[in-house]
């Protein structure tokens, strides 16, 4: 876990780039790696890296990046964690390759001298990272399938820039803050900023699952090599061997979480009292973890109501023996650290602050590592969405179609209902009729018939040009699959997953100096359960995960529907209006516009 | 590689944009003996051109129709690998080529055609060209705002003639009998667009200015326009005629003495689309004074090999403070423009896109790549 980042001056005509600017774009993100700081300049002077080190394996400096081929000619430059680096290791070290460190940074390096760009068709894990090639004068970068880890990029014809966030690559200060309308407009409707977009005109996501060469002539386009859709809907294809699917299951996630406990520190847990959180721990016990810290955030606001997560997780960790850290957040806590939150955003989010909280009390438990149950609703067909769409679709498929009739019932809702209806309802008859539509709906901070509340009408019209949503939900979707739970997964994994939840991940773990593993969000254990994917539905494949322990989650919290680490947010965001009439979807459209408002553009 | 130019005008041509089409078309020639180039301009001297082996113009075909028709027969019979598009007008023309005869297209923006909105006839060749060659960064970004994406974008910045060497400067500044006066110097076109070439900012910033040791400041101004009038009334107006001279038309081989016998070269203009004169004068051993307006920040480096300033910037000051500071040493000042922007650097940078060119297609764009 790091950050890492450079500049290429490949164009003839562009000035030798600055060294006070790779400086500072890597010092920005002093968090993601407060353990070291390092940097390499090609022979000419025209390429920078720089890296930012949370040491996690190999502790040494053996450890330090850019780190070097034995040739010299190879420079890496990584964050994040390649799991099944020790087989990687092995393989080349049977060939004949020597290693300097027991890092899994080196890897990279052999394997790209020996497989070239296809080198990703090797790795599990998440993971950013760029290679340079001093003989070829080559850029490499890839980011891994589900996107866990971030990589921004920033090209103006003339020079080439990469960081792992996009606030690091403003502060080097040579990239214009000119609005990107389908950013912004991509915020607000999805509460959320949407990849390959960023709120900027010049700064790009390189999108998960795609690698991008930079030679002398400039950078070629990003391209695919892996797709959670793509392996989804290839798993839904499959024929599976008849019995238990928990059977199935089971040796797949423990192969996942044994992977996700690589490390030279202590790999901690956070605890909810649901099922994905519950189950990784009682796998990590299996996987043979002795000692395990798991964190549990508690609010007194919650005390006795259904969201309250501490009996539960007390409950679980003392069935699996772990060290329970009950974590206290209030109110004087979350105002204090809003203008922190905020300042550790790298992108806005209406979310995330859960996870803020949870990484700051796992760094102060001493830990550097710590797993999150995070993607197991995508993977196992866990939330509602994945009855709920195929419902409205075909409820609202004949209506929908009905010409003027979704605008008259548009009017009807807003004239008839403004108060005591959901805030959407309006857009029912617009969007609902169509899965991708219905999806969108689901998953939508605003519609878009709604962003005059807060945009100018041209930012809404080019951002609505540029971003496509329904388009982009379209291309997600693997729609020959033939299972509804596959491509809702694979739908919730390339929005909800990839621009939101693992985002928050990232910056909200990262502001704290925590790395978090996400054995749940894993390619491999992707290949191996899509085609159980595909046949999940109801609450089957979230109770099949709560068996999947040698010791299985009890039975009374097995039933327990979808909870995660919610907080009191809503009643400290509205702190003094009147909170009987704010629903939770007004509360976030109140709190996106909050943090759009203080945005340092 | 076989490639069909397109131009308005190029050998036999007057201006920027022949001036630029010449070069580039030249360095395609030079890049690879393998490569051969057909030429069809609409204006300039009416005969053939042929520069070196491969590289050959036709006779210009003024009218539009005839030369649409010579270019279609040109393509069915010599079927081009590569189109290339000189000028964003003959892009629909451009685009029929390329479909009929299954060559990449290649096509130029020069820098103002993007600043006003193109209608959708000449952005959707754009869009649609393997490779859209633009003269700067500030160019490819306006090119990226209308068409949604750059990614076909390859900026190739201009380049600056040999001629163009520091040289004989006391020789030079006895020819324009400048005796003791430090001048200021301003070759462009004398557009009446308002305030489009910043004449007038120049000779507004005029009373009161002179050197720290009190010596006169002249300011030489060459090239014809409809704005000459205007402008010698505003210096008449002044009180500063004396010390604005109208050169009127300098023929090409005065350019380089010209550029030497400057102290300054001053061009605050806020429509360029690059500035090429900018090189000239750098290349010449003549430091630069220019905007931060459209492509200018390229060949003055983002302020590294000239100066630049803000548009509301006091020009008055920005000069007082640069006739008092130690000129550049020239041979330095040439030599660092003539790495970035010299022929050979962009005959280097022809030959990446034409690298480029090969293997576009063959990689297949990703979600980076969608709109």
């Amino acid at each position: 876990m790091c950050g890492i980042n450079g500049i290429y001056a490949y164009n003839v005509a562009a000035g030798q780039p600055d060294r006070a600017e790779l400086i500072a774009t890597r010092d920005a993100m002093i968090a993601r790696g407060p353990d070291g700081a390092g940097e390499y300049w090609s022979a000419d002077g025209r390429l920078g890296l720089g890296h930012r080190r949370l040491a996690i394996l190999d502790l040494s400096d053996r450890g330090a990046q850019p780190m070097a081929s034995a040739s010299g000619r190879y420079r890496v430059v990584f964050n994040g964690e390649i799991y099944n680096f020790p087989d990687l290791r092995r393989g080349l070290e049977e060939q004949g390759i020597g290693f300097g460190s027991r890092s899994d940074t080196e890897v990279l390096l052999y394997l790209y001298e020996r497989h070239g760009e296809r080198m990703v068709e090797h790795l599990r894990g998440m993971y950013a990272f760029s290679i340079w090639d001093e003989t070829a004068q080559t850029l490499f970068l890839a980011r891994d399938p589900y996107g866990i880890k971030p990589l921004y990029v920033a090209d103006d014809g003339w020079t080439f820039r990469f960081a792992s966030q996009v606030k690091a690559l403003l502060a080097g200060g040579r990239i214009p803050r000119e609005a990107e309308p389908a950013g912004v407009v991509g915020f607000h409707l999805w509460g959320s900023v949407p990849e390959p977009f960023t709120l900027y005109r010049g700064i790009r996501a390189l999108p998960a699952g795609h690698t991008q060469l930079v030679d002398r002539g400039g950078p070629h386009p990003p391209r695919p090599f892996a797709s959670v859709s793509g392996l989804l809907g290839q798993g839904a294809g499959q024929v599976l061997p008849s019995g238990d699917p928990a059977d199935l299951l089971r040796p797949a996630l423990l192969d996942s979480v044994r992977a996700h406990l690589l490390a030279d520190v202590e790999v901690g847990l956070f605890l909810s009292s649901g099922i994905d959180s519950g189950a990784i721990l009682g796998l990590m016990r299996d996987a043979g973890q002795e000692k395990i810290t798991a964190i549990t955030l508690a609010f007194d606001e919650f005390r006795g109501t259904g969201d309250d997560e501490t009996s539960g997780a007390a409950e679980m960790a003392a069935r699996y023996g772990a060290r329970h850290v009950m974590r206290h957040v209030d109110e004087a806590e979350f105002h204090g650290d809003l203008p922190a939150i905020l300042a550790a955003m790298d992108q806005p989010t209406i979310d995330g602050i859960n996870t803020w909280f949870i990484a700051k009390a796992a760094r102060e438990a001493g830990l550097k590592v710590a797993l999150s149950g995070v993607g197991g609703d995508e993977l196992l067909a866990g939330y509602p969405s994945f009855t709920d769409i195929p419902r409205w679709a075909a409820l609202l498929r004949l209506p929908s179609a009905v010409p003027g009739l979704p605008t008259l019932f548009r009017s009807a809702v807003a004239a008839l209902a403004p108060t005591r209806m959901p805030p959407k309802a309006a857009g029912l008859l617009h969007y609902g009729g169509s899965w991708h539509g219905a999806f969108f709906l689901r998953r939508a901070l605003l519609l878009p018939f709604e962003l005059d509340e807060v945009l100018d009408p041209d930012t809404i019209a080019e951002g609505l040009r540029r971003l496509d949503p329904l388009g982009q939900v379209a291309a997600a979707d693997p729609v020959r699959s033939g299972s509804a739970s596959t491509r809702i997964a694979a739908m919730e994994s390339s929005f909800y997953l990839r621009n939101q939840l693992l985002r928050d991940v990232d910056w909200a773990g990262m502001a704290h100096s925590i790395e978090i593993r996400t054995p749940l969000v894993d390619s491999e254990l992707l290949r191996r359960v899509a085609p159980l994917t595909a046949r999940f539905s109801g609450r089957a494949g979230k109770l099949a995960l709560a068996r999947s322990p040698s010791l299985p989650l009890p039975d009374r919290l097995m039933q327990k529907s979808k909870t995660g680490f919610s907080i009191p947010s809503s009643t400290w965001l509205m702190a003094g209006k009147d909170q009987a009439r704010q629903s939770r979807s007004l509360v976030s459209r109140e709190w996106a516009r909050t943090i759009m408002a203080g945005w340092d553009r | 590689m076989r490639i069909l130019a397109l131009v308005t005008d190029a050998f036999g041509g007057y201006g920027g944009i022949a001036r630029y089409n010449c070069d580039f078309l030249e360095a395609l020639a030079a890049v690879s003996p393998a490569h051969e180039v057909r030429v069809l301009a609409r204006i300039g001297e009416d005969r053939p051109f042929a520069v070196g082996a491969n590289l050959h113009q036709d006779r210009p075909v003024h009218a539009r129709v005839p030369f649409a028709l010579r270019a279609i027969r040109k393509t069915l019979a010599w079927r081009p690998d590569v189109i290339y598009c000189g000028h964003v007008f003959h892009g629909p023309l451009a685009l029929l080529l390329a479909r009929l005869s299954g060559a990449r297209l290649v096509s130029q923006l020069h820098g103002t055609e993007v600043w006003q909105p193109l209608g959708r006839i000449h952005l959707t060749p754009l869009r649609k060209s393997d490779m859209v060659l633009c003269v700067s960064r500030d160019t490819r970004a306006r090119y990226a705002r209308q068409a949604g994406s750059a990614d076909n974008a390859f900026v190739l910045a201009n380049t600056v003639a040999p001629a163009f060497t520091p040289g004989d400067r006391a020789r030079a500044r006895a020819r324009l009998d400048l005796g003791e006066a430090q001048a200021l110097l301003t070759v462009s076109r004398l557009d009446n667009r308002d305030g489009y070439k910043g004449h007038d900012r120049v000779i507004a910033a005029l009373p009161g200015l002179h050197t720290p040791d009190g010596r006169p400041v002249i300011y030489l101004i060459a090239g014809t326009g409809p704005d000459g009038p205007r402008l010698a009334r505003m210096a008449d107006d002044l009180g500063v005629t004396d010390r604005v001279r109208f050169l009127g038309k300098v023929p090409e081989e005065d350019l380089p003495d010209l550029y030497r016998a400057a102290d300054l070269f001053v061009l605050p203009s806020i429509g360029e689309g690059f500035g090429i004169v900018y090189l000239e004068a750098m290349a010449s051993g003549t430091p630069v004074l220019g905007l931060t307006v459209g492509g200018v920040p390229d060949p003055l480096s983002d302020g590294e090999l000239g100066t630049l300033l803000g548009p509301d910037d006091d020009i008055h000051h920005a000069l007082t403070a640069l006739l008092g500071r130690e000129k550049p040493d020239p041979l330095e000042l040439a030599s660092k423009v003539q790495n970035r922007f010299g022929i050979a650097s962009f005959r280097t940078r022809v030959k990446e896109a034409c690298e480029r060119l090969l293997v576009t297609n063959s990689v297949p764009g990703g979600l980076g790549s969608i709109n």
